[in-house]
């Protein structure tokens, strides 16, 4: 998954939904909508380990890695609304 | 089925509904306002109401796929304060969200407030007191107010969409209480939104739409037909992501002024769908390759919606030169199944 890191938190959350919890998420500053062609190819090319590893790496390893992250995004200790987005 | 029961330490009994509104305002099981606790006795009672099993599941509610069924709807209904009665009301709205064809999930998540919104047709408007006339979008009547609400817990607590954490609408809005009315089929001089949809006026439907705004539409201002019609048409603006339908509930004055005129609601639909369209100019130049890519404008102008099939006409509220349109399309309408 490729967004901003406002919403990266949120995409894995509705990936999980979707029974996908170890997606790997390569994540940008927000926001992107005003940048220029070039600005935004520097932001594409800071996130291009992460897409090679997301297709690359085997599954098991990749859970291994985000086994904290998941915990942590998906279910948000305690909880249950909040004016800032978590 | 698994049942959770949570026990309460009062000093006195005095002090119980506070202690429970406080309790489940902690949970996140409310929207913000004082909730009827849920006991194992009127939960029984309103699924009585249903005539249905406690345990079918009307359907896993986006986007944690929470499972809705009869049970899990009554707990909710009782919490936000409706009379048994409304279960059928409820179960058929929810039906109908649940269609695949309806954004739901979309709804559940976006950045964007859309609510849904009622319309109730049929002899249940009387028989529960859903309010379609004078005040019909509220305050003031309890079936209008907490059909809708318990709707929209049942979003929260079986779907998961709790503000900031899956639901990331910007602002949120106010419609997200409660949007629903009955339509004032009484002051309606051509058939009904239901009959239009395949049912028949003795029975009862509720068609629920994708709605984001509200937008009176007071005055009125013009004579004839075609100028009553302009001057609603100014207000049925072209708006970003939501071209796919328009909602008019006309009024009763301005319904009875354009069937004396002998327009039929078809004409109406042709009609506003000519005259609700702005000039390209007035709009970003994304916007506009947008909606044209979406068959909705032409080199010239920007079109409210892309035929006027899109644009649904129903009569409701009192008295009075005021319309309201909304921005909501994607209607699917169910069958209330009283029991």
């Amino acid at each position: 998954m490729v967004c901003t890191d406002t919403f990266s938190k949120f995409g894995r959350r509705i990936a999980s939904t979707q029974g996908c919890p170890y997606i790997v998420i390569a994540e940008t500053p927000n926001p992107i909508q005003d940048l220029a062609p070039d600005a935004l190819r520097m932001r594409a090319e800071a996130m291009i380990t992460t897409v090679i590893d997301g297709l690359t790496l085997p599954p098991a390893e990749i859970e291994r890695r985000l086994a904290d992250t998941v915990r942590q995004q998906i279910r948000p200790q305690g909880i249950v609304r909040s004016g800032t987005p978590v | 089925m698994t049942h959770a029961y949570v026990e309460l330490e009062l000093g006195s009994i005095e002090e119980f509904p506070a202690r429970a509104y406080e309790h489940a305002y902690d949970q996140g099981w409310t929207d913000g306002l004082p909730i009827i606790p849920a006991t194992g006795e009127n939960v029984q009672q309103f699924v009585a109401a249903s005539g249905r099993a406690a345990d079918e599941l009307i359907g896993l509610v986006p986007p944690r796929k929470g499972r809705a069924t009869v049970e899990v709807i009554a707990v909710n209904a009782v919490m936000a304060g409706c009379r048994p009665e409304y279960m059928p009301v409820i179960i058929a709205a929810l039906e109908g969200l649940m269609d695949p064809r309806f954004p739901l999930e979309h709804m559940q998540i976006t950045t964007n407030p859309m609510a849904p919104f009622l319309l109730i047709n049929g002899p249940v408007r009387h028989a529960l007191e859903i309010n379609s006339g004078t005040g019909c979008l509220g305050p003031g009547w309890r079936a209008n107010a907490t059909i809708g609400r318990a709707i929209r817990l049942i979003l929260y607590n079986a779907g998961g969409a709790l503000p900031g954490v899956y639901s990331k609408s910007a602002f949120g809005s106010p419609l997200r209480y409660s949007y629903l009315c009955g339509e004032n089929e009484e002051a309606n001089p051509w058939t009904p939104f239901h009959v239009g949809r395949g049912f028949t006026r003795a029975q009862s439907a509720v068609t629920v739409f994708r709605a984001t705004n509200f937008c009176n539409i007071s005055g009125s201002q013009g004579i004839g037909a075609d100028e009553i019609l302009r001057h609603i048409a100014s207000h049925m603006l072209p708006m970003f992501s939501l071209g796919d339908g328009a909602l008019l509930l006309l009024g009763v004055n301005h319904a009875q002024a354009l069937h004396a005129a002998g327009l039929s609601k078809r004409d109406i639909q042709q009609k506003l769908w000519q005259f609700a369209r702005l000039p390209t100019s007035y709009y970003a130049q994304t916007f506009v390759a947008m909606e044209r890519a979406a068959g909705r404008g032409d080199a010239e102008m920007v079109w409210r919606t892309r035929s006027p099939d899109e644009i649904y006409i129903a009569v409701a509220g009192g008295p009075g030169p005021q319309d309201v349109y909304m921005a909501a399309g994607m209607p699917q309408t169910r069958l209330i199944k009283t029991a």
